[in-house]
């Protein structure tokens, strides 16, 4: 029994493993269209269903991951692969290292690396906050619905993370909130909201994001600008006749060469495409911890 | 032992895989507007009634195919709610190639229908 779209998302990509990744992402981005649009005419059609028997309906009709797999593979193997796959394959090392400026995923980790510093700042004050005036203000009787609301807050700024992460690091996030059942009292609805597991993970990847925020906000600033003042400290150099790109020991200074110039813009580049590969890097590894924190099994 | 059921089943999915063109290429010929998949789907489910000769999901790879040989078009545009759509649109020589499949079809229509009434 499959309880979500992002469940049955799942279980077709790794139906498809192995598959053309275009197919893959045609496949899923098929799914969750058709999915979706199915789900909200069964709910508009028939109110009264449950999520989880629309949801059934909904699959026994678009069929299941495995039948709708061997779907795509069936087409895929009548149709010669795409003339990009091939290009790929014949590129050399080289090509591929100086392509990472045109990977949207390295730029993305990028800009994720930089907002997460200020992410990471909010997260962490939202969250200590929260806890401690949840905490001391338990023994009064508004102490629970502050917590409650806190908890809440909790779970929306964990999806709002989840688009930033899914937007600028490319791993599939939660688009909605949890699935919560229909037809559950009140009251047992607030106690599966407070005895969540996933609160607890919550709250611990909020705190850690300012540590990470701190890191990556460092790394990003120091690789960049030690890599674009290699590249632009002999054109100054040269423009300003001034010694600029040298090492200062004792009280003699010395600097490099005028021949030596180019060089030294090459190496600036090439430690800039390189800490693009590391940022790319980054970006994938946090996306899979947000993931492990943010996502329920 | 002859698993009839399976036998079933594969003789339907072999039987769809040339079909499926035949009847998403008709289909998105006499709409006026384009269409996205889950539109089709519905469509489709109104023709064939209860007896559903093919998975919803299994269209979407034909709608593909048919893409990339040119015969539809496809654009994609965001929606109100949820994820933004794919609408598909028949060419120019979707159409004619359709006239020529429709003329296939007839002739393996009364070839089966001879052939199985053995007249």
């Amino acid at each position: 029994m499959i309880h979500s779209i992002e469940e049955y998302l799942d279980l077709l990509k790794a139906e498809l493993q192995g598959s053309d990744s275009a197919t893959i992402q045609d496949a899923l981005a098929d799914a969750e269209e058709h999915l979706r649009a199915a789900l909200a005419g069964v709910r508009e059609n028939q109110p009264e269903t449950s999520e989880e028997a629309a949801l059934g309906r909904v699959i026994e009709q678009y069929g299941s991951p495995d039948e709708t797999a061997s779907a795509y593979r069936e087409v895929e193997r009548l149709t010669p692969p795409g003339l990009a796959r091939e290009n790929q394959r014949s590129e050399s090392m080289l090509v591929r290292f100086f392509a990472i400026f045109a990977d949207p995923r390295a730029w993305g980790a990028l800009l994720y690396m930089l907002i997460a510093f200020v992410n990471g700042i909010v997260y962490f004050t939202w969250a200590v906050v929260g806890v401690s005036l949840s905490v001391s203000l338990a023994i009064f009787i508004f102490g629970l619905p502050l917590a409650i609301l806190f908890l809440l807050s909790v779970r929306g700024l964990a999806l709002l993370e989840g688009r930033i992460v899914e937007a600028l690091l490319g791993v599939r996030m939660p688009r909605r909130p949890k699935f919560t059942q229909q037809g559950v009292k009140w009251l047992e609805r607030l106690k599966l909201l407070v005895t969540d597991r996933l609160n607890g993970k919550m709250l611990l990847y909020m705190l850690f994001q300012l540590a990470f925020g701190t890191l990556y906000f460092s790394v990003v600033v120091t690789l960049l600008s030690l890599s674009l003042s290699f590249m632009v400290s002999p054109i100054l150099e040269a423009i300003t006749d001034q010694g600029v790109a040298g090492v200062i020991i004792g009280d003699t200074r010395y600097f490099l060469s005028p021949p030596w110039y180019p060089v030294l813009v090459i190496f600036g580049f090439v430690l800039l495409t390189a800490s693009m590969h590391l940022f790319k890097f980054i970006g994938q590894l946090h996306g899979k911890y947000a993931k492990m924190f943010l996502v329920t099994e | 032992m002859v698993d009839s059921a399976a036998l079933t089943k594969k003789f339907q999915k072999e039987m769809n895989a040339g079909i499926a063109s035949l009847v998403l290429l008709s289909v998105l010929d006499k709409t006026e507007e384009p269409m996205y998949g889950y539109q089709i789907a519905k469509l489709l489910e109104h023709y064939s009634g209860d007896a559903a000769f093919m998975k919803q999901g299994a269209l979407y790879p034909v709608l593909h195919s048919l893409e990339s040989s040119g015969l539809l078009e496809s654009k994609v545009e965001p929606s109100v709610s949820g994820p933004p759509r794919r609408y598909y649109e028949i060419t120019p020589e979707g159409r004619e190639t359709l006239v020529i499949w429709l003329g296939v079809w007839k002739q393996m229509k009364s070839f089966v229908d001879r052939a199985v009434k053995g007249a």
